[in-house]
Parts: structure tokens; sequence; C-alpha cells
């Protein structure tokens, strides 16, 4: 368990970085603008006559989901690019494992949001009944959102340094969003179409795995990409 | 800031980028209570020296042996433009665990920003700035200041408050390494001079002189040696 220190440092760094994002609004208005664009050009594409909601509901939340967090991820990074504010922060003391927790957690309040806003949205698009599973899916969103928002967070520490590092972190994190959001696409046109618990249980602990691997991966190469 | 250890210390210090070498063959060690003045055109390695003995960047070859990490002032402020003065500094003051909260408005007051002090950054003049970074970098009051160009951008009056925060920590038994190319003002508080050039720390001795007419002669005459 993190200790104290670890825990003031984190909460310091997020608290940081959405007091920063609250006063510039940069990135949060830039999700939220690409997430209801994606949901209503995905509503507006497909034949409802021809396709049922079903099968593509799923499909357009996580696209969403996923594509609106990389904008927020990619800001991540750039924040401490200002000024070679990441310098500063290396000179500290603080551990670079209470650094990346601090980014994580400020990334996932913001992924949090975009997610709360949108999800009515997609209701609102799709007419899909989402309330009798509504617990069931937002623990799915969370889970999903952990799993990718860990390797995102480590990924833009890692591209910050980069040329073209709004380009790059897609291309990386990519391959690395693919099973969190396939199981959480899986979970939730289960949880649509209303299917019994127990058909969840094994994408939900495949879910679970996939955060507990990212982010014990993520807080030990952290440090390595610290350091120029 | 008391330890009679020296705060920093470097043999054989090499950085390369690319296929240049920017340092070769650095040695040096810094003593407490000492201020050692770094002069040297641009490119001649000062602003790496500094990051090598910050540990902002590993050296190629060499060995550094820090007793704390130091306060460092470099060409950026290493600051949120979002944020205000004071919670700019109380954010760095959370991550160096420095428990005194009235260290925050003391700095502020000590730099002269106490009257901005809840102004974004974004809005501060290039010298509010450098005073700022001044102020995060003694936050913890760090055993040793590593400064790159302290006096960019300052006026009179905001020279005159650093230049006494450095002589106050001096005396305190704190040690400084400043790097300048502008050092007139810098002469002053001095103890030692380190001559770099083109990468080699031609000459490290006891300042002989505080006129810096004659500084630079000396550093002439060295780069011409080669």
């Amino acid at each position: 368990m993190p200790g104290s220190r670890t825990v003031a440092i984190a909460w310091a760094v997020a608290a940081k970085d959405l007091a920063i994002e609250w006063r510039t609004k940069t990135a949060l208005l830039a999700s939220l603008v690409f997430a209801v664009l994606v949901l209503a050009i995905l509503f507006f594409a497909r034949d409802a006559t021809a396709v049922p909601t079903l099968d593509v509901a799923p499909g357009a939340l996580w696209v969403t989901f996923s594509f609106a967090a990389m904008l927020g991820l990619n800001r991540a990074f750039l924040l401490e690019r200002e000024n070679h504010a990441l310098d500063g922060i290396r000179l500290t003391p603080a551990s670079p494992t209470a650094l990346f927790l601090g980014k994580m957690l400020g990334n996932l309040v913001f992924v949090g949001v975009v997610e709360l806003v949108s999800l009515p949205l997609f209701v609102l698009f799709y007419d899909v009944a989402i309330w009798q599973g509504l617990p069931v899916l937002l623990l799915v969103m969370a889970l999903a959102t952990v799993g990718f928002v860990a390797v995102g967070t480590l990924l833009s520490a890692m591209v910050v340094r980069t040329r073209f590092s709004e380009v790059m972190l897609p291309v990386l994190l990519l391959p690395f969003l693919l099973p969190p959001v396939v199981s959480a696409v899986q979970l939730t046109w289960r949880i649509l179409a209303a299917r019994p618990l127990a058909e969840l249980s094994g994408w939900l602990s495949m879910l679970a795995a996939f955060d507990v691997i990212f982010v014990v991966l993520s807080v030990l190469l952290f440090e390595a990409i610290l350091i120029e | 800031m008391q330890s009679a250890d020296p705060p920093v210390a470097v043999r054989g210090l090499s950085r390369r980028y690319g296929g240049r070498w920017v340092l070769r063959d650095v040695s040096l060690s810094v003593a407490p209570g000492e201020v050692m003045l770094l002069v040297g055109h641009n490119g001649a390695g000062k602003t790496t020296l500094l990051r090598v003995l910050a540990g902002l960047v590993r050296p190629t070859r060499g060995e550094v042996v820090r007793c704390a990490p130091p306060g460092v002032v470099a060409h950026h402020s290493m600051l949120y433009d979002a944020l205000t003065a004071r919670e700019n500094l109380a954010f760095f003051a959370r991550l160096h665990g420095v428990a005194d909260r009235g260290r925050v408005p003391h700095l502020l007051d000590r730099l002269g920003l106490a009257a901005v002090a809840d102004q974004r950054i974004a809005t501060f003049s290039r010298g509010m700035l450098q005073r700022l970074a001044i102020a995060r970098a003694l936050l913890d009051d760090p055993a040793l200041l590593l400064l790159d160009e302290p006096l960019n951008g300052l006026d009179e009056a905001a020279t005159d408050i650093v230049l006494n925060v450095l002589e106050e920590r001096r005396v305190r038994g704190g040690a400084v390494v400043v790097a300048s190319h502008q050092f007139a003002e810098l002469v002053a508080l001095a103890t030692r001079i380190g001559y770099l050039v083109a990468g080699r720390l031609a000459a490290l001795e006891p300042l002989a002189t505080r006129n810096a007419g004659q500084i630079l002669e000396r550093y002439r005459a060295l780069a011409r040696a080669g």
C-alpha cells in the first residue's frame, strides 16, 4: 500500500492538473465536442431499418470514449512541457510512483467527466434502455477506463519529449487499448441486451486482470521514462 | 545546510549529444559556503554542466556525487502559467515535503512578489518569473543552489534582491554554483571562478580580481591557449 507521503504527492499532482484544466478547459472542451461529433456521425451513418441499434451502440460508445479520452491523455504531459515544469518536478524528492499515480488520478477524473457527460448523449442518440443495467455499466466504464488511462498516462510521459507527441500517442496507445476496449464492448452489448449477470463475470474478470497488469507495469516503467 | 560534506563533487565528467562532446573531462567539488562562478561563451557547456550537477542529465562518462537534490534556476521557469505565484510555490513545496506553512509567504515576500502572489504567472514579466523561479529553488532550503543566468531580465532593484538572497545563503553556509556570461554583478559574491572553454574546464581558481574586464581577458587568454 502506498504510504501517506505518496498519497499526499499523488493528490497534489492530480489537484494541480485538474485546477489547470478547470481554468483553461482546453482539453475538456475539445474532448466533449469530439465525443458529441463521433456519437452523431456514427448515429447518422447507420440505416436504422437495416442495422439493429444493439449491433452498433456498444461499439459507438467505446469508440467515442476511447478517442475522446486520447485527446485528454495527450494533454496530460504537455502541461509538464510548458516552461519545462517536468524538470522542476524531477528536482523534488517526490517518488516516481507518487507522480505517476497523481498524473493517472488526474487523467481518470478527466476521462470520467468526459464519459459521464457523453453517456446521456449516447442514450439520447441511440434510445437504449440502460437504467436497469446502469450500475454494471458504470462498473465496466470504471474498469476499462482504469486500464487504458494507466497505459495512456505512461505513454503520454514517454512521447512528450518527441517532436510529434500528439501523433505518437494514438499510434502507440491503440494496440494497448484493444484488450480493455474489446472486453468493454462485449460487456456493454450484454448489458444493453439485458443478459444475465452470470454471462458477464468472465469478461469482467478479464477487464480487472488487464487493469492490474497495466497499472503495475506502468508504475514500474514510469521511473525509467522520467530519466532523460 | 550546515553539513561539512561537499554538496556536489564530479570527477572525469563528460557528456556527448549525438556526435558532439559538450563537456569533456570536468572535475570539480563545491564546498559549503562557496559561491562558484562559471564563465564561458554561449555553447561552452555551462548549462549542460549545471544540468548534470542537478541530476537532470546523466553524464556520458564520469561520476557525480550529490548529497541532496539541489535548488535549480534554469533558462525556463519550471512553473505553470495557469497557476498563481502562490499556487505554484505551494505545489512544489508539497512535492518537496516542506512542512512549514510560512515558507511560501516568506519567500514571496523575500523575493518582492507578495503583492502579486495571487496573480496567474502568465501575466508576469520575465523578471518576476525569474524571481519566482528563485523562490521555487529555495523552497526546501537546499544545501546547493545551481543558477543559470539568474540575473537575466531583472531590473536594478530585483538584481539587488537576488544578490542579497545569494549573499545570505553564502553566509549561512550554503553553496552556490552560478553560470553566466554577464557576470559583472556576480563577481562581488563569488569565491572561486571556473572558466569553461569548449566543454573543458580550462581553469578553476580562487577569484584573483573582481574586475569583470580582467576576468574577460583571462577567459580570452585561456580560449586562445585552447
